[in-house]
């Protein structure tokens, strides 16, 4: 049964993004609307999938495969908060489809339940350190999409094709302020990930804390590269371009931090 | 016999001194009013008159409704009859209908997609309305104009796009910044391209305007009309560390702004964006500035092909909205036809109800039922009276539906209208279904 119902809800995600892509190619805003309740439809079924998930393992988080398509929940709630605040429905082609791209990464994982974590690790400082990571990644997906928005509108804007496109996208100054407020809000839940798991070490006796592990010190790197583009930003008042690539650098170092260090180095954290 | 006729002159026909002589003002629309009023061949009218059009709308029962509108025309403001023919055009019935779709759509306007017209029918109507001046028909025709030129607007992109180079400048900026509240605009030299530019954006709320000129007192000149700051022109272009957007209008014959000169300027002011107009031929700003990380540059050639490029789309757009006018006229035929029948059936109806009524009165007395019989009764006869009904309402709306708005409007030999009277002989319905020409 779970996989069945994996399986619609990827369809629904796939429908929507293929959706926010056509909105981007006709400019119709009907099927802007179309998608973003397909997407919300899918977020209520997405919620549902999870917490049935969550009592038949026992756990929210017990599973890599859980973990990315709570990732994938969290990017969607983060898309829907951004167009609630904003009413911009454009940040979907970017972020609904990374989305997609999770869920289906959660779909392909679902088989390897060895990839668990050991029980005595599955409690509530597991929930807490990784929920509040995974927001964090889902706010810099966010950032990366509002990048990717300026970059191409600044494109259009520098060769002086007015395209469709170029009307579809938000100016210049919101794109950028949108980045640079993800990212803001992505380094604040990623801190406080951070002191969760260092707390988490110093209370519970089973986990010993090592400066050492791979995932510890490449997780520490992704957050130099925001906190670096933060402080520039501040002082020199670097922005536009500059944040929009420090968001798609910092997105790349996400992944790899993710599924990268996980897939090469050895490490403590499961996922 | 009823028309629907309009008589008008538009910049498509006529040289603007003629459009000033036939204009109405707004003592001379009470006036007209007036004179229509007691024009026994005209029921209605309605008066639209802009700088660049006017129309006088009417339902006329004379055969020729056109030439009573010509007359008047002439008459009223003393123009011979042949220039009022050469300089102006008339349409009759669904060709008037069209007509005044396609100026609500904005497709009859000099720029197509333009906002004003519909605003301008609007007042027009609100105007004829007030003063008494128009029908039933003319009523419908202007309320559905006017949804026509809103739908027109919400389906297609027709008024999307800058179609002048100052609108398209602020379009621009638009884009840029988030919003040109808190902006600053410098305008270098002086222009009449620069200053309608620089009003645009102020008229969007840009904040600040700084004008920089080489003589001061000119500078002072210009930044009276924005209350603005003048500035003496200094080359060394520190006033523009401040500056959001730059239009630039000189006739110095070298680069005034070099790309190294505004690196340096974006970093005093922290890379905030701004954005530069280049109006001036030969240029002022060195096209290697658009280098420079968030300074954005547009010459008057980058401008005046976005407004070309814009001009394009909405004549693709202008061929939706012209389908959606088509369908409307349809539409509105239709209306027109039903309203035309509906008086009849509903004093069909009225009469029915009148007699069951009475009937059941009589009944219930009689009969001493109870409240629950009473109702079941009560029910039975609106059964029938529906079931009774049906067909001749519905065979009544169907031929209505299938003749034409010439006939409709002629009143006398729609297959219809020759239904309509039958039924209010045999009924007797005369008396209801005519209110409307009473009140006429």
């Amino acid at each position: 049964m779970n996989s069945r119902f994996f399986y619609t809800l990827l369809l629904v995600y796939l429908a929507a993004s293929i959706l926010h892509i056509l909105f981007l190619a006709t400019g119709n805003r009907r099927i802007a609307k179309f998608a973003y309740w397909l997407t919300i439809g899918g977020f209520v079924l997405h919620s549902v999938f999870i917490v049935l998930r969550w009592r038949y393992a026992g756990h929210l988080m017990a599973h890599w495969y859980d973990s990315t398509s709570f990732l994938a929940w969290a990017i969607i709630l983060i898309y829907l908060c951004i167009v609630y605040r904003t009413r911009l429905r454009t940040i979907g082609v970017f972020v609904v489809p990374a989305a997609f791209i999770a869920a289906l990464v959660a779909y392909t994982l679902q088989t390897q339940e060895d990839t668990a974590i050991p029980v005595y690790l599955q409690n509530y400082w597991l929930i807490a350190h990784s929920s509040v990571i995974f927001f964090a990644y889902a706010a810099f997906v966010a950032a990366f999409g509002f990048g990717l928005m300026y970059l191409i509108e600044e494109k259009k804007i520098r060769e002086k094709q007015h395209t469709l496109i170029f009307s579809l996208l938000p100016a210049l100054g919101r794109s950028d302020e949108l980045c640079h407020k993800c990212i803001f809000v992505g380094v604040i839940l990623m801190t406080l990930g951070m002191l969760i798991g260092v707390l988490w070490t110093q209370y519970v006796k089973e986990v010993k804390w090592t400066w050492l592990d791979s995932k510890v010190i490449f997780t520490i790197a992704t957050w130099l590269i925001y906190v670096l583009q933060l402080g520039i930003r501040q002082t020199l008042g670097w922005r536009g371009r500059k944040t929009a690539y420090s968001a798609i650098i910092g997105l790349a170092a996400v992944l790899f931090t993710y599924v990268g260090v996980n897939l090469f180095l050895p490490s403590i954290h499961a996922f | 016999m009823n028309q629907i006729v309009t008589v008008g002159t538009s910049h498509h026909i006529a040289p603007l001194d003629f459009r000033e002589q036939l204009s109405f003002s707004e003592n001379q629309l009470t006036e007209a009013f007036q004179l229509f009023r007691e024009h026994p061949d005209v029921q209605e009218t309605a008066i639209l008159s802009t700088c660049n059009r006017v129309e006088i709308y009417a339902v006329t029962h004379s055969k020729d409704g056109c030439a009573a509108l010509s007359d008047f025309l002439s008459n009223y403001h003393q123009i011979e009859p042949g220039q009022l023919e050469k300089f102006t055009y008339s349409h009759q019935n669904l060709d008037a209908v069209r007509h005044l779709f396609n100026v609500t759509a904005s497709l009859d306007s000099m720029v197509v997609g333009e906002p004003q017209i519909l605003g301008q029918v609007k007042e027009a109507y609100a105007q004829s309305l007030v003063a008494g001046a128009t029908g039933d028909i003319l009523n419908r025709l202007f309320t559905k104009a006017l949804s026509v030129g809103k739908r027109v607007r919400t389906e297609t992109n027709i008024a999307a796009g800058a179609v002048s180079i100052s609108y398209a400048a602020v379009e621009l900026a638009k884009k840029i910044f988030q919003s040109l509240e808190d902006k600053t605009v410098a305008i270098i030299g002086a222009g009449e391209m620069s200053e309608l530019t620089a009003q645009h954006l102020v008229k969007n709320s840009v904040s600040k305007v700084i004008v920089a000129n080489r003589t001061y007192q000119r500078a002072v000149d210009i930044a009276k009309k924005f209350s603005g700051i003048p500035l003496e022109y200094d080359a060394d272009l520190s006033f523009l560390v401040e500056a959001d957007i730059v239009i630039s209008s000189t006739d110095a014959p070298h680069y005034l702004i070099d790309r190294h000169s505004l690196a340096e300027i974006m970093r005093q002011r922290k890379h905030r964006y701004m954005f530069l107009i280049d109006i001036a031929v030969p240029r002022d700003i060195d096209p290697e500035v658009s280098k420079v990380d968030n300074a954005f540059l547009y010459n008057i050639d980058d401008l005046e092909m976005v407004v070309a490029s814009n001009l394009k789309d909405r004549g693709q757009e202008a061929e939706i909205a012209a389908q959606i006018v088509k369908e409307e006229v349809v539409k509105f035929q239709s209306q027109l036809q039903a309203f035309e029948v509906n008086p009849t059936i509903k004093a069909l109806h009225q009469q029915f109800q009148g007699v069951v009524s009475k009937e059941l009165e009589v009944c219930v007395d009689k009969a001493q039922l109870t409240p629950k019989q009473q109702k079941a009764v009560e029910a039975m006869t609106q059964a029938i009276i529906k079931k009774l009904l049906h067909q001749p309402t519905t065979n009544l709306r169907q031929v209505a539906l299938n003749s034409d708005l010439i006939e409709v409007v002629n009143n006398i030999d729609g297959e219809h209208v020759q239904y309509v009277r039958a039924l209010q002989e045999m009924f007797g319905l005369e008396k209801a279904a005519n209110t409307r020409d009473t009140e006429d």
